[in-house]
Parts: structure tokens; sequence; C-alpha cells
């Protein structure tokens, strides 16, 4: 029951880091990024070639997984930075996956590595001296730091000039460009950066499971960070954290619940997505701001700007104009 | 010829559901992502008619047909008709959310297994050089009467009038004496209802399985994108371009590409199959970069 615990905590920070990076782009920026698991995907994917195919060691491994998603934000962001947000989710939809069947399809280093079968028995950080039975408490303990690392870092950026151009965006182009911003170079920062951040999440998830194949990041994935920063409220940091806890007890609840009741795993699968799906529509319909909703910057002088609630932004729409 | 067939019938199925799609996302203005998913309904009620209940597959079809529609309805009283003023993000999560209940329910209830209709196996029969089964006719022929229906509908009719003005302008249309939440109930109903007999021909074509509708939500969706979103003929024109571009794709050499930039060739250069499915997903990132009003589209920018 402890290793359960051990090992539930340790998804729960693995995909808060997620969710504290989606927040980054939807919750602040208002970038609606439908292909957030495809950096979750690099950073598995990457870290796991440089330590087991090309024997760097585990911090470059970490790093490289952060830097390549965080390019392929960049790469994401570079074109697209035009386009409306409902065609931009689309086209994000669309690489995550295009990436995936890339993974999916290239085999690399010896016989049955990457492609569809996915890579088995990745390499642990500190596994032979730790030994089995601290490993699970010493990665446990290694997800949370950096898990408030992300989080103390994201939030310091929060109440700097570029956190506040980024939340600016989310209203509309209009305000950061009349303050002189480059809300182009801003959205591929902001992609950028939460990419790397996922990044990160995906290396400590690769060397968590020790293995990993194309079908783990389906865009159901995606999907289900939505559901965390939806959850927990958009523009929150801490809300964030706190809907990756609630999203993943309610998923992981079925190892419970098989044996108490007389259904079969595969309709309790299907059933635990009912149950966040549902979830998710009842948050949109009665609890639009999340459990943790965003709170409103008050400035010197000014009424409380009743502008900041969650998900409603301003959104001109060209064909009606 | 037989890329031809393949793509004909890739595309009805593809038009099918990329029709309904375009029709919702102009009227409420926001990109429906449950929209896929009554194309599983409309099978899984159809496969229920014909093999659980007996009845011919024919009748069961027809009978499937419009319950999805309103499903399809009853989808947009549950969960849309309460968002109306919302901004389109919130839409597109609460129908990504509305897209997967559909799916699990689907699969709780039918099993996560592919099944088949009890059509048997289908004769080929050979035609111009090409091979193409009497199901596969039946598709194509099926899905023109069906938009050629829809075009009547939208020309020809008070209420298609009404659709084409709300997908237009919903607020003009409003206050020009439409009743919109009518025609809101009817595009749901028409949607839906055609996606659901999309994903029969589908299942009839290959297989039904809870996944089917959102295994195809990139070519709907590059289809409606291609055609110019609100435009249905646009989304037909869409439809045979993605059609084709899949199965096209994957036959075009492209060793003088290779020649070219000189690398090194053996003289055949294909995209591998597996990268199929990548075919309309490249075409979508293209297009939007390139012209994102659509083909024949008339959304300014």
């Amino acid at each position: 029951m402890i290793d359960y615990l051990v090992y539930l905590l340790t998804i729960v920070g693995i995909w808060g880091i997620l969710s504290l990076s989606l927040n980054l782009q939807y919750g602040l920026t208002g970038l609606v990024n439908l292909g957030h698991i495809a950096f979750f995907m690099l950073g598995a994917y990457i870290s796991t070639i440089l330590v087991m195919v090309v024997g760097t060691g585990y911090v470059v491994g970490f790093v490289g997984g952060m830097a390549a998603a965080a390019l392929f934000g960049a790469l994401i962001a570079l074109p697209t930075a035009h386009l409306q947000q409902d065609y931009w989710a689309i086209s994000t939809l669309a690489a995550a996956e295009i990436a995936r069947l890339i993974f999916k399809n290239e085999t690399i280093g010896g016989t049955y590595q990457g492609g569809p079968y996915g890579f088995s028995g990745i390499p642990q950080p500190l596994k032979d001296v730790l030994g089995p039975e601290m490993y699970g408490w010493f990665y446990l303990g290694l997800t949370l730091v950096l898990a408030a690392a992300a989080y103390l870092v994201l939030q310091w950026l929060l109440n700097m000039p570029f956190g506040r151009a980024l939340k600016a965006m989310r209203e509309g182009d209009d305000v950061p460009l009349a303050l002189g911003k480059n809300v182009r170079s801003l959205r591929i920062r902001a992609m950028a950066l939460g990419g790397g951040v996922a990044g990160l999440a995906g290396a400590l998830y690769a060397h968590f499971n020790a293995f990993i194949d194309p079908t783990y990041f389906l865009p159901l994935e995606t999907f289900l960070v939505w559901a965390m920063v939806i959850l927990g409220g958009a523009g929150n940091y801490l809300g964030a954290l706190l809907g990756a806890l609630i999203v993943q007890l309610i998923y992981n609840s079925t190892r419970f619940l098989t044996g108490v009741v007389p259904l079969d795993a595969d309709t309790l699968g299907s059933l635990r997505m009912i149950a966040i799906g549902v979830l998710i529509i009842l948050v949109i319909h009665y609890l639009p701001r999340g459990l943790v909703p965003e709170r409103p910057r008050r400035y010197a002088g000014t009424a409380r700007n009743k502008q900041a609630e969650g998900g409603q932004h301003v959104r001109t729409s060209p064909s009606q104009g | 010829m037989q890329i031809i067939f393949d793509s004909l019938v890739r595309s009805s199925e593809i038009a099918l559901l990329a029709v309904g799609l375009t029709m919702v996302y102009s009227v409420l203005r926001f990109p429906n992502f449950s929209h896929v998913e009554f194309a599983p309904l409309g099978a899984y009620l159809a496969l229920f008619g014909a093999v659980s209940v007996g009845a011919p597959l024919w009748l069961s079809a027809v009978v499937a047909v419009p319950l999805a529609g309103i499903a399809g309805i009853a989808t947009d009283r549950i969960v849309f008709a309460k968002l109306r003023d919302r901004s389109p993000i919130m839409l597109m999560i609460a129908a990504f959310a509305a897209g997967l209940v559909i799916r699990q329910i689907l699969r709780a209830l039918w099993g996560p297994s592919p099944k088949s209709y009890p059509i048997g196996l289908q004769d080929p029969l050979a035609f111009l050089g090409g091979t193409v089964t009497p199901i596969q006719v039946a598709i194509i022929l099926a899905a023109l009467a069906c938009l050629a229906i829809f075009h009547g509908l939208l020309t020809y009719t008070k209420l298609g009038i009404a659709m084409r003005a709300a997908a237009d302008n919903a607020n003009l249309a409003q206050a020009s004496g439409i009743h919109t939440e009518r025609v809101i109930r009817w595009v749901w109903f028409i949607g839906s209802g055609f996606a659901g007999l999309g994903g029969i021909f589908l299942g009839m074509d290959t297989q039904i399985h809870p996944m089917m509708g959102f295994g195809i939500i990139i070519p709907v969706f590059c289809a409606a994108i291609l055609g110019g979103i609100g435009s249905p003929y646009g989304a037909i024109l869409g439809a045979l371009v993605v059609g084709f571009a899949e199965n096209v794709g994957m036959a075009i050499n492209f060793s003088w590409l290779y020649s070219a930039f000189g690398v090194a060739n053996d003289g055949f250069v294909f995209v591998p199959a597996s990268y199929k499915p990548a075919i309309p997903f490249a075409f979508l990132i293209l297009f939007l970069l390139l012209r994102p009003q659509g083909l024949v589209g008339r959304r300014s920018k």
C-alpha cells in the first residue's frame, strides 16, 4: 500500500509538472495547445535515446530532452503564430500526431529499440546504489524537488515583465502590441518555455517507468492535462497542481475498484474516462474558473478588474467583422 | 484506376462527416471535436439493429441515422446549449470532453475489440482495370445521393435558407426573425445524422471499433478547413482532395526529388505505407499556413 502511494505521488508529481507547463501556455498566455503531449514524448524519447543509445549521463539526457521539447515548441510556434486560436489548436494536434508517427515508425539503435516496440529497460539513475526498496522514495523525492523548482520558476516569472506581457496577450493582441511588445516572439518564447518544462516531465517519466512506447502519447493524454488545468483553475499554478492530483486519483482509482465492483477491467477503464469527461463538462458549466481561481491583480488606483475571469477571453471573430 | 476507386470511397466517407462539421462550425463558431464520435455511434446502432435485433442491415441503417441525429441534438442540449456565450476555447474543450464520453460509453457497451457487419466477404468486380466491391459502389452512390438531397435542402427550402443565413451571420439571422435555436437543432440533427451514416459506411468498408471516429478526426477537419469553414460544397471538395491526397501520395515516386537534391537513391522512393496517416496531417498544417481562408472560402483574415 505504501509502495503504491509512493508510486501514485510520483505520477502526480510528473503530471503536475506537465500541467504547470500547460498552465503557462494556456492559463497565462491563452495558447490553445492541443498537442501538449508531444513535448512530454520528446522529453521522454530524447532522454532515453541519449542515455541508452548514445550513452551520455542522466543530466545530459534530461537537459537534452528538455532542449528538444523546447525546440519543438518554438518550431511549432514559428510558422503558425499568425493563425487564429481554433485553427492553431487543430494544427498543434496535427503536429503532435506527426511527431508521434515518426517515433512509431523509426527504429533506433539495436534490435527492437524504438518503433512500435518502444524502449524497454530504460536505465534509472542511481538504481544500483540505492537498491529497489529505497528507490521509490528516492524517485519521489527527485520528482517533488523538480516539480517544486518548476513551480517556483514559473511563479517567479509570473511577476516579471515577461509574465505580465504573456497575461496581457491572453486578453487579445491589442494591448501588448500597443505597449510595443513583439507578440510573435512572446508566443514563441511561451511555447518553448512550456515545452521545455513539459520535456522535463517526459524525461522523468521515461526513467521512472523504464518503458515507453508510442501508445503512451496519444491525443487523449493531452486531454488529461487539459482536464487538470481546467479543473484546477486556468491561470493559477497551485490550481494546476491540485488538478493533476484529482485527475490522477480518478485515473488510478480503477486499481482499487477492480474486485470491489463486479465489472471487468475494460469497462472500468472506460468508466473512469467517462467520469473525467463528465467532470470537465460540469466544471465548465458550473465552475468555469476552476477550483482555485486566478487571483485578479489589483492595480493602484483602479477598481478590481472584473475582466480577469478564467477562460473568458476576448476574441474577435473575423468573419463577423 | 484502383487509386481512383479507393480515393472516391474514402472521399465519400470523409465528405459525409466534413459537411456536418463545417455546418456546426459555422453556426456555433467552434471546432466541434465531438462531431466525429457520431460516426461510431451510428455504426454501432446499425450493428445493434442488424445483429442483436436481426433486422436487415439497410433497415437498421435507416433507423440508426436519425437516431444519431437525435443523439446530436441531445448532446447540444446537455453540453453546449448553456455555453453559447462562452469563448470558443471553452467550447472546444467541452467538445473534447463530450467526444471522450460518447466514445467511452460506446466502448463500455460494445467492448474495445473491432466488430463487423454480417455482410460476408464481398466479391470484387473488375471494372476499368481496377477492382471494386458492390458495397463500395453503394457507398459512393449513397453519399452522392445524400449530398444531392442536402444541396436541395439548402437551396430550395426555407430551413436551408435559414441555415445558410445563420452560418453567414448568426446575429443578423436572429435579427431578421430566424429562430436561431431551431436552426441550430436542425444543423445538429443533419450533421450528426450524416456523421452516423459516414460511420456506417466506414464500418461496412472496414471495421467498427470505438476509435473509428477519433481516428479520422484530422482528415475530416482537414477537409472542412480546406473547403473553407461554413461552406458545405467546399467541404465536399476538400474531402475529395484529402481522399485523393492520401491514396495518390502513396503512389508517387519521389525519386526525382531526391535526385534534384543530389541524394543517392535506387530510383524508387515512395512514402512508406506506415506514414499514410501523416499525409492529411501534413497537408492540413501546410494548408493552414499557406491559405487559411480555404480553397473556395470567403472568410476574411
